[in-house]
């Protein structure tokens, strides 16, 4: 992928797809973790949408582009092309909808048929906070997502709990893959060029993302 | 889940503690005017007076308009005939806001479509059942959310709202309900009533006027493929330096423009804008879309060339306020000529893409056939080539369903006589 500009200041760029189902809540979980806001007042997002945000890893500035996609099954003759150089997803269901994590193993399927395998994936269960509206235990959604080689969460955009932490710990197994593998073929990863995006997926990458393997939290 | 038809309206919801603009948007709270409220930064004075005098105008204009009209639209037909150019260049400046429902109704056909099949929207509120219920619901309260009267749960206008996606995705069961389609149905409920909407929604989505733009919804949403093929190109022949500095950055019109074709304008632009653009899109069709969104770009064009990726993604989702002032776009967006590239960029795109089209028309066709033959449908309005497809630019309307073109025509003086020049 060819080299994006930005004025401001970062070591990596990693390109990161929100998909899920329709009405879960990626675009609160995006607003939450690029600007803090959640808004009950949100409207169906149409198409595709996009914001950023840098976090640090190690002493790195490692800097998310993050596309939140419109959810409805018709919109992915969109939102499957933004799948193509992604190097992160989080993949969310609700919680409370016991079809949205029925649904997984297809978002599974879509995502891995547009992109290379070895991309990291993290399942999210959100809306965490509607406890008595639960419909998908912990425990199942920790079993599929072992069972899948996925990291798992569980998350509430409305209190803003484990947000942070979904979006940073799939940057951050990002980073420790590109990392590794710059090591591994004896380079020193603060010499890659600034401001290019890691693409995980290219070939000599494989293996380094093997090794790696996932979190199952 | 509402599965009644609400007619009468429950008295009197409490009145909003929040306040809300001329169209009934609550304003943001830091009061930066987004949804069309007027700006004033003359003296208090100036203020009185301008405001009086733009009454007036008003006044004058809406008797004008009423003496087009006439009583309840029956001279409009008339009118449009004799007077074609003042009719468009009138709508061109704006439809009073008090007529706007009426003449939309009138421009679009759906008011011969609503008169042609009486009972028909009833039954499929009433008495049909859709598989997109659970959909439509997940959707009511996220579509102009900031609404008044959209905003209550539950409330009329979100019944209403309910009524008529849900309508219209029995009516035409390979679209069904679309993500998008909420912000056109709660556009036309703001001016008229459910009925009115669902048939305008019919009108619009069948071709009772233009070419149809159900493809815009349909599986593997083609005409949004389309429209984007079309104005990628416009924009590279219109804005050659932008066009050049879109391809540098990776940028591509399904990043910021599905949105404007999916929608019409009507999900995240000012509401006095989008007022004003669909005004002239019921009229003069798709067209103003492409324009609109090359005047965006033109206006914008100096600061966009200069701008990095993301900057660009930004800029292009959040215009700033001067551009979109309907009074300096909208002619901006006229003075541009497209119709007849566009003409040209359809075959060019159809052609690269035939057979995805071919068969979405196809497997478009059997479904709606049975469905329109049905007893209640034998009324309906059928209308296959629109205008522009019949007119001199003769172009044939591959996208028409075939369903269409068995049945009946609807004989449409008022359109027939329109010929819209840019």
């Amino acid at each position: 992928m060819a080299a994006y500009r930005a004025d401001d200041d970062y070591d990596y760029l990693f390109k990161v797809v929100l998909i899920g189902d329709s009405g879960v809540g990626k675009s609160n979980l995006l607003s939450r973790f690029t600007r803090n806001e959640f808004s009950l007042e949100s409207k169906s997002t149409i198409g595709v949408e996009f914001a950023t945000r840098s976090i640090r890893v190690d002493d790195k500035v490692v800097k998310a582009q993050i596309w939140d996609t419109a959810g409805q099954e018709r919109y992915r003759a969109i939102t499957s092309a933004y799948y193509r150089g992604a190097v992160g997803a989080l993949l969310v269901y609700d919680v409370t909808r016991h079809v949205t994590f029925e649904n997984v193993e297809r978002w599974l399927k879509e995502l891995r048929d547009h992109t290379d395998s070895n991309i990291v994936i993290m399942l999210v269960g959100n809306k965490a906070d509607l406890r008595h509206l639960r419909a998908v235990s912990t425990e199942d959604a920790t079993a599929f997502a072992e069972k899948e080689n996925t990291c798992f969460m569980e998350t509430s955009a409305l209190e803003s709990m484990n947000v942070e932490n979904a979006f940073t710990e799939v940057l951050t197994q990002i980073y420790r893959v590109v990392s590794r593998k710059a090591l591994d073929i004896g380079d020193d990863p603060a010499a890659l060029p600034k401001g290019q995006t890691i693409n995980v997926g290219s070939k000599d990458d494989v293996s380094a993302v093997k090794k790696v393997g996932c979190c199952s939290a | 889940m509402e599965r009644k038809k609400i007619e009468e309206f429950e008295p009197g919801p409490v009145p909003p503690a929040r306040p809300v603009d001329r169209f009934g948007f609550f304003v943001p709270e830091e009061n930066n005017s987004s949804q069309g409220s007027i700006k004033n930064n003359s003296s208090q004075g100036s203020i009185t007076k301008k405001v009086i005098n733009e009454q007036e105008r008003e006044e004058r204009r809406i008797r004008k308009w009423r003496k087009m009209i006439g009583v309840g639209g029956s001279d409009w037909k008339h009118y449009v005939r004799r007077k074609p150019q003042v009719v468009l260049r009138r709508i061109r400046k704006g439809i009073p806001d008090c007529l706007r429902g009426l003449v939309w109704q009138l421009i679009s056909g759906s008011r011969d479509l609503l008169l042609m099949n009486p009972g028909v929207y009833e039954q499929l509120v009433l008495y049909e059942t859709s598989t997109s219920e659970l959909d439509i619901i997940r959707d009511i309260s996220r579509t102009f959310p900031s609404h008044v009267f959209f905003q209550q749960r539950h409330g009329p206008g979100q019944r209403s709202l309910y009524n008529v996606l849900k309508a219209y995705s029995v009516y035409d069961r390979d679209v069904g309900y679309v993500q998008g389609m909420g912000f056109l149905a709660g556009l036309l409920l703001l001016y008229m009533s459910e009925e009115d909407a669902f048939w305008l929604l019919v009108a619009l989505l069948k071709g009772a006027v233009h070419a149809p733009m159900e493809g815009l919804y349909l599986v593997g949403l083609p005409l949004v493929q389309q429209y984007l093929f079309q104005f990628e190109q416009l924009v590279r022949e219109h804005l050659p330096k932008l066009g050049e500095h879109f391809i540098e950055e990776m940028i591509n019109p399904s990043m910021y423009a599905s949105q404007w074709f999916i929608t019409v304008f009507s999900y995240s632009f000012p509401f006095n804008l989008a007022l004003r653009i669909w005004d002239v899109f019921l009229y003069e069709g798709v067209m103003i879309v492409f324009q609109v969104g090359l005047a965006l770009l033109k206006f914008c064009h100096d600061d966009l060339v200069k701008l990095p990726f993301e900057k660009l993604i930004h800029a292009l989702r959040n215009f700033p306020e001067d551009a979109m002032d309907p009074d300096t776009i909208l002619p901006m967006a006229h003075a541009i000529k497209v119709s007849k590239r566009l003409e040209e960029l359809k075959h060019e795109y159809r052609k690269k893409n035939e057979k995805p089209i071919l068969r979405a028309e196809s497997s478009s066709s059997p479904v709606a056939q049975k469905q329109f033959s049905g007893k209640c449908f034998s009324n309906s309005m059928i209308r296959s080539p629109s205008l522009e497809e019949s007119s001199a630019q003769g172009t044939q309307p591959p996208a028409t369903p075939r369903s269409w073109r068995g049945r009946r025509l609807l004989s449409r003086n008022s359109t027939k006589s329109r010929s819209v020049k840019e």
